[in-house]
Formats: structure tokens, C-alpha cells, sequence
């Protein structure tokens, strides 16, 4: 480019002729772009339909479509189809699920452990939002919460395994309790139902953690100073006033760590033993083994789903109820 | 404040930041551990699970495949969860709350559950079980998580400029590729590279979506499954550095370009 190119074009990656036109202005005057543009935006409803058929159809045929295909097959006697075989639509996979305690076992166990092990989550990862949102400075805050979130990006089965090294016969825990002198013999940690909550918490903390902090962090500190003003002491203003307030942040962390602590595969095969067989192992049998399985499976699956996502949705209905009645 | 109180979750808050750290932290001393038996005490130092895990062919492939996988379906789900933002901020429609709850609906099936939707789903498109439907699985199911970090930052987009695009002549397309999209590039690039990351790490889809060939994660749980040795925490360590390394640079990356964008 010469000298004589004024700074404004000179950012531009092309230029038409002489007038220095930058790539863009270029692009708005050459005629076939304009009547595409022109058509396309012709009216505000033609130029909100072109902008919302690729999301629409995406989200219908890839966020929803596999969960209605899943729903439509566990409705089916076989899948995939034998060439030559007929299709039918049943209800034996459903049946099979009520008809056998050892599937309705590791489903009630399921839901059970994942209950318990959000509950847990909350109970841990409350006070250390309380801390970061409440008696830290500003600009501690971010480099504190960073701190947490390293972890965090680390991959599930690599926090898995680290579980098993923590809590092995040989591991830290059981030589720390041997160095001290409580335990003679090491405790078996692993493969039961704690070892599977210590993995299944650690995994899920953060998804915890960031709701309650970002509620407590947009709870004004003049309402507990208030409540101090009125006589009430650190226990009734945590209990009348931060608690209540912070209902929101607790619903959806809750919600969020009860989905995905049903949805765990790896680390209850990796922490968890036979007698804390969980669902996620049971539906997976279904499409490990050759044969048509397959409908039982989603059907299985579908059963899960419907009451993971009936429980939250009793559950957020209750924590709404709460709210509004503290206000009145 | 209670000053006793501000002690005591100062502690609560060490105790968690150990928790969180120091089993991570014991994975990595136990691949320095000269012997074949993961457990403690160790009493003997080792570097030969570290170059034993780049002469074995497997793991530097799984390696690359997993970036590969990670890169292809970051590339789509940015495409897909930048348009899709687009759409639902500051936009009222009939069906909104719908298109929303859609949009977001892949982040909160449970993994089994994702897993197996799309292995059903997969089957019945033709898709083979292998590369294409690990990058397809991992794209929609990331989809959400760019959606709602774009639609969080367009929302402070200030109207105006827009409007002053429009009145000085620019199409609605002009006026996005250069007003909207170099707003957005900090929220792009960070839900890239949390894709990158969420992508990487995937277990329960790649598993249910792979074919022979495995994924780093997958790898590392066969290996687990068929017992423990310390060759498993020298190819985790790698895994874990390279993954919290990019988080780091990331997280820095990201707020500096939300900084310079508010002196602009």
C-alpha cells in the first residue's frame, strides 16, 4: 500500500480501485451481497426468521432429538432391527423394571446416595463461600475462588483415581491412622459407599460452591449489619437473614449436583463395590451385552431421567415456597 | 464481625482448599515411587514411569486423539452456541422460555443418561461408533455452556453502538461482524477453551460413543480397571498438568481481555 492510504483503510485487508474502500465497505457495495442482504432483511419478521431456523432446528433435532428417540425405543421390543424382523411397540421393558428387586434396588440406591452426597457437597461447600463472599477482600476474592477452580479443570477420572490413592489400604488416610497410632490394621475405605461419597463430593463440589457464592456475594452487607442494630444475635442473623436470602443459590447448586451425581458412571465402577451398585452400572449392562438390550436400557434410562428431573423439580418447587413465605 | 467466627471459616476455607488439593497432589508424588505397588510410605525415587509412558505407542495417541476430538467439537459448539446466544438475548418471542429451556437441556441430562441418548441416537442417524461421534456427542453437549457465557456477555453490549453502526449506514450483517462479534471475542474465547477443557476430560460419552480406539480418559480407566501402578499416575500427571496449565492460562487470558474492553 502506498503512503497516501489513510489510516482508517489501512486496517481494511482489501482495497477496490482507487477509493481505498477497507473489506468491509468493499463487501457492502458489491451488488450480489447487497440483494442478498437487502431480501434477507426486508422485513424485521423475514430477518428474525433466517436468524432463528439454524438454532431452532438444532436445538429440536439435536438436544431434544436424542432423548425422544431414547423415549420411542425404550417403547420397542427390538433395537437395533434385525433385517427382516418386525418391530413392535411394548411395555415389557417398563414391566421388567417393576418386576425385579435388582433393579429397582440400585434405582432407590441411586437416588438415595445422591440425596445424601448433595447434601453433603452443601454442607462442605457453604462456609467456604460464606468466608470467600463475606470476609474477603475484593481482590482476594477472584485469586481465592481461582485457587479452588484448578482442580476443577482436572479431569473426572484422573480426581477418581486420586481418590483411590487417598483412600487405599496402603493409602494416606489408613498409613496417616497407622503413623498416629488410632488403627492397627488399615480400615477398607474403598469399594463402599464412603469412598464412593469422598469421590462423588469431590467431583461435584465446585458446581456447589459457585451458585452459593454468587448468591452470597450479591447479598448486601448492610442487611445483617441491620439485623445486628436490631438486637439479633450471629446465629439468628445467619438463620433469618443470610439463609433465607441465599435460597436461591442453594436451589440450583442443589439441582445441579443431584443431576449429575445420578449421572456418574466411572467413578462409581472405580470407588464403589458390589454392594453399592448404583443404576448408572445397571443401565450400562444393557449396551455392553450383544443382543437387543437396548430397549430395556432406555427405558431404564428414561425411568432415571424422569425421576431425577422430578425430584429437582419438587425440590426447587419447595425452596420457592419457602422463599415467598419468609417474605409474608 | 465476629472475629473468632472470620477465624474459624478462614480455616474451613485451608481445609477445603487442601481437600480439593492434596489427594491431586498425592496421585502426582506416587508416579515418582521406584516400585510396581501404589501405597505409602515411599522410600525409593523413580523417572522411569515418565519415559515409560512415551516409548508405550498408546498413550501419546490417545493423547492426540483426545485433542483432536476436543479441538473439532469446540470449533462447533462456538458456532452453534454464539448463533444460538445471539438469538435468545434481549429478544422477546413467543416460545423464548422454551427455546431456552432447549437450549440448556444438554447440560442437565445426567452423563449416563446423555450418553446413552446419543448411542441410540447415533445408531438410528447411521453414525459409526468412533471419531465423528465422540466430536458430534461432545459438540451439542457443549453447546449450552458457550450459549449462556456469550448471552451473559452480549448482555452488557451497549445498544447504542449498534445504533450508531445502523445510522452510519451499516446492514445488520456488517453491523455484527464488526461491531457485535470483536465485543464477544473475550466470552468466545474463554467457553473455547472451557470447551477445549470439558471436551478433554469427557469420560462417560467417549466411552459409550468410541470405537477401538480410545480416548486419554478412556485409556486411563482401562488401565485402572485392569489394577493400579504408578505407569497410571505418571500419564494422569501429564493429563493434569496440561489441563490445569490451560485452565490458568485461560482464566488470566480471559479477564485481561474483559479489562482492556472496558477502557475502550
Amino acid at each position: 500500500m502506498s503512503d497516501e492510504v489513510a489510516p482508517r483503510s489501512s486496517r481494511g485487508r482489501g482495497t477496490v480501485g482507487k477509493k481505498h474502500l477497507t473489506f468491509w465497505g468493499a463487501l457492502s457495495s458489491w451488488t450480489p451481497y447487497r440483494v442478498v442482504v437487502r431480501l434477507a432483511t426486508a422485513s424485521p419478521r423475514r430477518q428474525f426468521l433466517i436468524l432463528a431456523a439454524f438454532p431452532l432446528l438444532w436445538v429440536l433435532t439435536q438436544h431434544l432429538g436424542p432423548m425422544l428417540q431414547m423415549l420411542r425405543v425404550s417403547f420397542t421390543d427390538a433395537y437395533p432391527v434385525a433385517p427382516g424382523v418386525e418391530q413392535h411397540f411394548t411395555l415389557d421393558s417398563y414391566a421388567r423394571f417393576f418386576g425385579d428387586y435388582i433393579f429397582w434396588q440400585p434405582f432407590f440406591r441411586t437416588l438415595v446416595f445422591a440425596g445424601v452426597f448433595t447434601f453433603c457437597t452443601l454442607i462442605l461447600t457453604y462456609p467456604v463461600a460464606y468466608f470467600l463472599a463475606r470476609h474477603v477482600s475484593r481482590k482476594n476474592q477472584m485469586l481465592m475462588l481461582l485457587l479452588l477452580l484448578i482442580p476443577f479443570w482436572v479431569g473426572e477420572i484422573v480426581r477418581t483415581y486420586a481418590i483411590m490413592i487417598l483412600l487405599g489400604n496402603t493409602g494416606a488416610v489408613n498409613q496417616l491412622l497407622k503413623w498416629v497410632g488410632l488403627i492397627d490394621r488399615p480400615i477398607p475405605f474403598m469399594y463402599t459407599s464412603f469412598s464412593m461419597g469422598v469421590g462423588i463430593v469431590y467431583l461435584t463440589a465446585l458446581y456447589m460452591l459457585l451458585p452459593l457464592y454468587s448468591a452470597l456475594e450479591k447479598l448486601p452487607k448492610s442487611y445483617n449489619e441491620a439485623a445486628a442494630d436490631l438486637g439479633a444475635s450471629a446465629w439468628t442473623r445467619f438463620r433469618r437473614v443470610t439463609l433465607p436470602l441465599t435460597l436461591e443459590g442453594i436451589s440450583s447448586g442443589c439441582t445441579l449436583v443431584f443431576l449429575i451425581s445420578t449421572g456418574f458412571y466411572a467413578t462409581p465402577v472405580l470407588l464403589g463395590g458390589p454392594s453399592t451398585t448404583v443404576f448408572s452400572e445397571t443401565i450400562a449392562g444393557f449396551f455392553h451385552v450383544a443382543g437387543d438390550e437396548w430397549p430395556t436400557g432406555a427405558a431404564f434410562a428414561t425411568i432415571m431421567f424422569v425421576a431425577a428431573i422430578f425430584i429437582t423439580g419438587a425440590f426447587q418447587k419447595l425452596m420457592n415456597s419457602l422463599r415467598k413465605g419468609d417474605r409474608n | 464481625m465476629n472475629r473468632g467466627n472470620r477465624i474459624l471459616l478462614s480455616c474451613v476455607y485451608w481445609a477445603f482448599v487442601l481437600y480439593v488439593f492434596v489427594p491431586l497432589f498425592l496421585m502426582i508424588l506416587m508416579g515418582f515411587k521406584d516400585s510396581k505397588f501404589i501405597g505409602f510410605p515411599i522410600r525409593s525415587w523413580t523417572l522411569d514411569w515418565y519415559t515409560g509412558v512415551f516409548d508405550d505407542a498408546a498413550v501419546p495417541s490417545a493423547f492426540v486423539y483426545s485433542v483432536g476430538i476436543a479441538v473439532l467439537a469446540t470449533i462447533i459448539s462456538v458456532f452453534v452456541g454464539t448463533w444460538v446466544a445471539v438469538l435468545l438475548e434481549g429478544r422477546k418471542f413467543v416460545g423464548r422460555t422454551a427455546m431456552f429451556g432447549l437450549t440448556v437441556l444438554p447440560a442437565l441430562v445426567p452423563g449416563i443418561i446423555s450418553a446413552i441418548a446419543f448411542r441410540i441416537y447415533a445408531r438410528w442417524l447411521g453414525i459409526e461408533p468412533g471419531m465423528g461421534a465422540i466430536v458430534w456427542a461432545h459438540a451439542v453437549h457443549n453447546v449450552p455452556f458457550v450459549a449462556l457465557v456469550v448471552m451473559a456477555r452480549l448482555s452488557t453490549l451497549p445498544k447504542s453502538q449498534i445504533e450508531a453502526a445502523r445510522d452510519l449506514g451499516a446492514d445488520p450483517v456488517i453491523a455484527f461482524m464488526r461491531i457485535t462479534l470483536p465485543y464477544l471475542v473475550p466470552a468466545i474465547i474463554g467457553a473455547s477453551i472451557f470447551c477445549l477443557l470439558l471436551s478433554f476430560d469427557d469420560f462417560v460419552r467417549s466411552f459409550f460413543l468410541g470405537g477401538y480406539e480410545p480416548t486419554l480418559p478412556v485409556l486411563i480407566f482401562a488401565k485402572l480397571r485392569s489394577g493400579m501402578s504408578p505407569e497410571i499416575n505418571a500419564i494422569a500427571t501429564v493429563a493434569l498438568v496440561l489441563t490445569a496449565a490451560i485452565g490458568i492460562w485461560a482464566e488470566r487470558f480471559t479477564r485481561r481481555m474483559n479489562k482492556e474492553s472496558k477502557y475502550d
